[in-house]
């Protein structure tokens, strides 16, 4: 056979392949919108990091807290109301409630029902019948004990939220039936529901655990820290550290099986680099943005973006036992002297709010009247003076090379102090030992961003306030203070805590621990056609709120 | 009648050197662009429009304009002011690390060359002097200089040292080898038999001698040694910020250009690429300059241009 005659010269028949092969692209092209609502059960998100390890009782790293949410679930959750600024966004319910148990609205996870005795030293849960794990063993009471033994043998975090919550010995947690189990504390405890809902107090399969842990490892440490033996709504497929995380979806969710199949979990660290899959389409998720970039974001299409009010607080600690900031009015001045509407502007391009109290402003007690501190050189001025530090002085700021808002703040910081003859040096710690640097606090300023994850004052106030606090970074220390929290600590009454607690962040504002800062907002740069996102005050996603729509 | 020649000789060398630049355009445009970069470390602060270090909340992220003719980044400080500057640092750091390291290098190459052949415990440390550089330069240059400043804290200081550090290998081993060729000379030997001291032998008659590639070596190296600055200060282990300074510039601006802010990285990127180039031109000049045959090539080529330009 002979090749037709328009064929016979090579740029004819290079523009007829051409042609072919563009037919034989049209039909693709033209059905994308077809082939991409059938991938509509994959769900992909670039994240700053993998998860390090999967067991929550050591790792406080970014990943891990999308794992454990997926992986896990626990006894308790907030109930979800709409984002009072965000139509499209849900959040929890944090707020105080009068007439209910423990003042708090809350849904039953794991638990059915609970029961609070009055004395506020008794919880009793009653678990949910016939929930399986994603190894097909039944949860029951014994899992609940074995988790919270767990937490008082390996201590680390598992110490902090037995100490939060009262619970001194591993028998205060008792089986009372095959699917009843109760807390009991020896003093009244306000936390005794709260703790229930935090991201990092899920429920293990203790049946897995004890057969794969065996004698050798009675807590399967090393199981937990690669796989998981939980009852959340996925199981994981594969993690591979460093590049990517992808999770399945449970057929056997008590809750049923979640809209998304399956979660690719993927590490992109660079933040332009995040933005640039979301807007090409190839992520559907983009986590940890910088305030510009979402600004960027807001005009690109088939990507949406919401930002709310979050419980990360961002500041300065301003370390109490290095001079001059030993001195409140050295402290005070300091504040005086922050440019901090400008830094809101210039930095988070108003992605954020004012720091003005020292707990997050949207948790239930906090109060944002003892914020005297708008920028006004001449009050610092003067506030030094009395001090005897008009002079000026020398001292250094340390800030975290992987956070990149950190840096301009302390530049403009530097230049703003300059005008009062503070020197400041700027040292630039990186991203892996900056943590180290924060809990020596042995740096006389430096920055640090976290948030409580219970929405509760004394719980917040607590954590960085008391002077035996492992949180307090600043050295903080006042006897009023202490006394006050203490008092929170130990009772279950909600008018006598918010009256305490009140008047313990009017002194901590007065002493001005730290340079306040500002509160970031938590933004969701995601696909148009996601739904379900809602914001948690552990500040991650979880996977099982997604559909496409 | 001597001061009259070396006037000549002196003139001459002008000459040929005004020549080279002519007939090759290149190392002329090299040379002028260190001399430029030059002027700007002198008489930055009479230069910039800016203090360079003075944040300005209230304009950050500017694009360029009148005012401010590169823009401004994201603190609201002045791009070109602090362009500007940044020879200071850059160029400060560089040239002292590299001297740094050429003396350094050069005395240990020299006794290493010298007493090789020595018994004894001298020919054990020149061994030893050889081997623990063989040990510096397996490590990849980049990743010695980072773990020099993580271990000595960042500051000027450290980057200076570790751009000396990484570099001393390299003119330990010119010098060596010029050495060992040098040493077998005729005058060495003589020096050697008339009882002049090793040390005497080395400093008057063996280092003077074997110089020659060392200092081609140096304008090289420079060039490569603003490069490692600014690279140490991208990845956060150089100079502390706000310090003026290309490689911190560029780290601080990048992330922003796909927020369609370009400035605030593209300009120093510029500033530091153009530099580079004008060092490795001086580097290739002093190449050819210093290797007789093609300085010979150079020359005839020079004069066949002159010939040609002759009207006749």
């Amino acid at each position: 056979m002979t090749l037709p005659n328009f064929l016979s010269n090579r740029r004819d028949f290079l523009k007829f392949t051409g042609l072919m092969a563009g037919t034989a692209v049209m039909p693709r092209v033209l059905s994308m919108p077809r082939a991409y609502a059938q991938a509509g059960s994959t769900l992909v998100i670039a994240a700053p990091a993998t998860p390090q390890s999967l067991d929550c009782n050591f790792d406080v790293s970014l990943g891990t807290f999308e794992a454990i949410a997926a992986l896990y679930d626990g006894l308790l959750g907030f109930a979800k109301i709409p984002d009072p600024g965000v139509p499209t966004a849900l959040r929890e319910d944090t707020a105080f409630y009068a007439d209910k148990p423990g003042n708090v609205n809350m849904v039953g996870k794991l638990a059915e029902s609970w029961e609070l005795d009055p004395s506020g030293k008794r919880v009793v849960f009653k678990l949910r019948q016939g929930v399986k794990s994603n190894w097909g063993n039944e949860l029951t009471a014994e899992d609940v004990r074995w988790t919270w033994n767990r937490a008082f043998e390996l201590g680390a975090l598992g110490a902090f939220y037995t100490a939060v919550s009262g619970l001194k010995r591993p028998e205060d947690v008792k089986v009372e039936d095959k699917y009843t189990v109760s807390f009991n504390t020896d003093d009244p405890n306000p936390l005794l529901l709260k703790i229930h809902t935090n991201l990092y107090t899920p429920v293990y399969d203790s049946t897995k655990c004890k057969e794969v842990g065996g004698t050798d490892d009675p807590w399967a440490r090393k199981f937990i820290e690669n796989e998981s033996a939980g009852f959340g709504p996925y199981k994981l497929q594969q993690l591979t550290r460093g590049q990517q995380a992808i999770f399945q979806a449970r057929e056997d969710y008590y809750g049923g099986k979640p809209a998304i199949d399956t979660v690719v979990f993927k590490e992109v660290p660079t933040s332009a680099s995040r933005v640039q899959l979301l807007q090409g389409g190839a992520v559907d998720i983009a986590q940890y943005l910088q305030p510009l970039e979402v600004i960027s974001l807001k005009n690109a299409p088939n990507v949406a973006v919401e930002t709310v009010p979050a419980s990360f607080m961002i500041w300065i600690e301003l370390n109490a036992k290095i001079a001059p900031f030993d001195n409140p009015d050295v402290r005070r001045a300091m504040n005086y002297a922050f440019p901090q509407e400008q830094v809101l502007n210039a930095v988070y391009q108003g992605l954020a709010s004012p720091l003005n109290g020292c707990m997050p402003n949207i948790y239930p007690g906090f109060t944002g009247d003892h914020y005297p501190y708008k920028y006004d050189l001449a009050k610092a001025k003067e506030l030094l003076k009395k001090a005897g530090a008009d002079s000026g002085f020398k001292t250094s700021l340390s800030y975290n090379a992987g956070d990149p808002v950190q840096e301009p703040i302390a530049i403009i910081y530097q230049s703003a102090l300059k005008e009062l003859g503070i020197e400041v040096e700027l040292n630039k710690v990186p991203a892996g030992s900056f943590y180290n640097f924060v809990t020596e606090r042995k740096q006389p300023m430096i920055f640090y961003v976290d948030s409580p994850w219970c929405p509760d004052p004394g719980y917040s106030l607590t954590l960085y306030f008391d002077s035996k606090s492992y949180v307090n970074y600043s050295n903080y220390a006042n006897a009023e203070v202490d006394k006050l929290l203490a008092a929170a600590a130990a009772t279950a009454d909600e008018k006598v805590r918010l009256d305490v607690t009140g008047k313990a962040q009017a002194i901590i504002m007065d002493e001005a621990p730290w340079t306040f800062v500002a509160y970031p907002n938590y933004t969701m740069a995601r696909k148009a056609d996601i739904k379900g996102w809602t914001y948690y005050t552990s500040n991650n996603v979880r996977f099982q709120d997604f559909s496409r729509g | 009648m001597s001061i009259r020649a070396a006037d000549t000789a002196a003139r001459g060398r002008l000459h040929f050197f005004l020549s080279v630049l002519r007939a090759r355009p290149s190392f002329a445009l090299g040379y002028a662009i260190v001399a430029v970069i030059c002027l700007c470390a002198i008489f930055a602060p009479l230069i910039a429009p800016y203090d360079p270090v003075k944040a300005d909340p209230a304009n950050f992220l500017k694009p360029p304009s009148w005012s401010h003719i590169m823009g401004t980044d994201a603190t609201g400080m002045d791009i070109f002011s602090r362009i500007i500057y940044a020879p200071r640092i850059d160029l400060a750091i560089a040239l002292a690390g590299t001297l740094i390291s050429a003396v350094l290098g050069s005395l240990l190459g020299a006794a290493a060359g010298y007493y090789q052949t020595r018994r004894g415990i001298w020919s054990f440390a020149a061994g030893f002097i050889m081997r623990a550089s063989d040990v510096l330069q397996a490590f990849p240059v980049f990743v010695f200089a980072i773990a020099v400043v993580a271990v000595l804290g960042q500051s000027l200081y450290s980057v200076v040292i570790a751009v000396a550090f990484v570099n001393t290998p390299i003119y330990l081993r010119l010098m060596r080898s010029q050495v060992l060729s040098v040493r077998r000379m005729r005058y060495v030997e003589a020096a050697y038999v008339a009882g002049v001291s090793d040390r005497a032998i080395l400093m008057r008659h063996v280092i003077p001698n074997s110089l020659a590639p060392v200092l081609a070596q140096l304008s090289v190296n420079i060039g490569w040694a603003i490069l490692l600055t600014a690279g140490l200060s991208f990845i956060g282990a150089g100079v502390e910020a706000p310090t003026p300074e290309w490689g911190s510039m560029i780290a601080m601006g990048y992330q922003n250009v796909i927020t369609g802010h370009w400035w605030p990285s593209i300009f120093p990127g510029l500033a530091l690429a153009i530099t580079v180039f004008g060092f490795a031109l001086i580097g290739s000049s002093v190449e050819v300059l210093a290797d007789p045959s093609r300085r010979r090539t150079l020359g005839g080529q020079i004069q066949g241009r002159q010939d040609a330009a002759k009207p006749g």
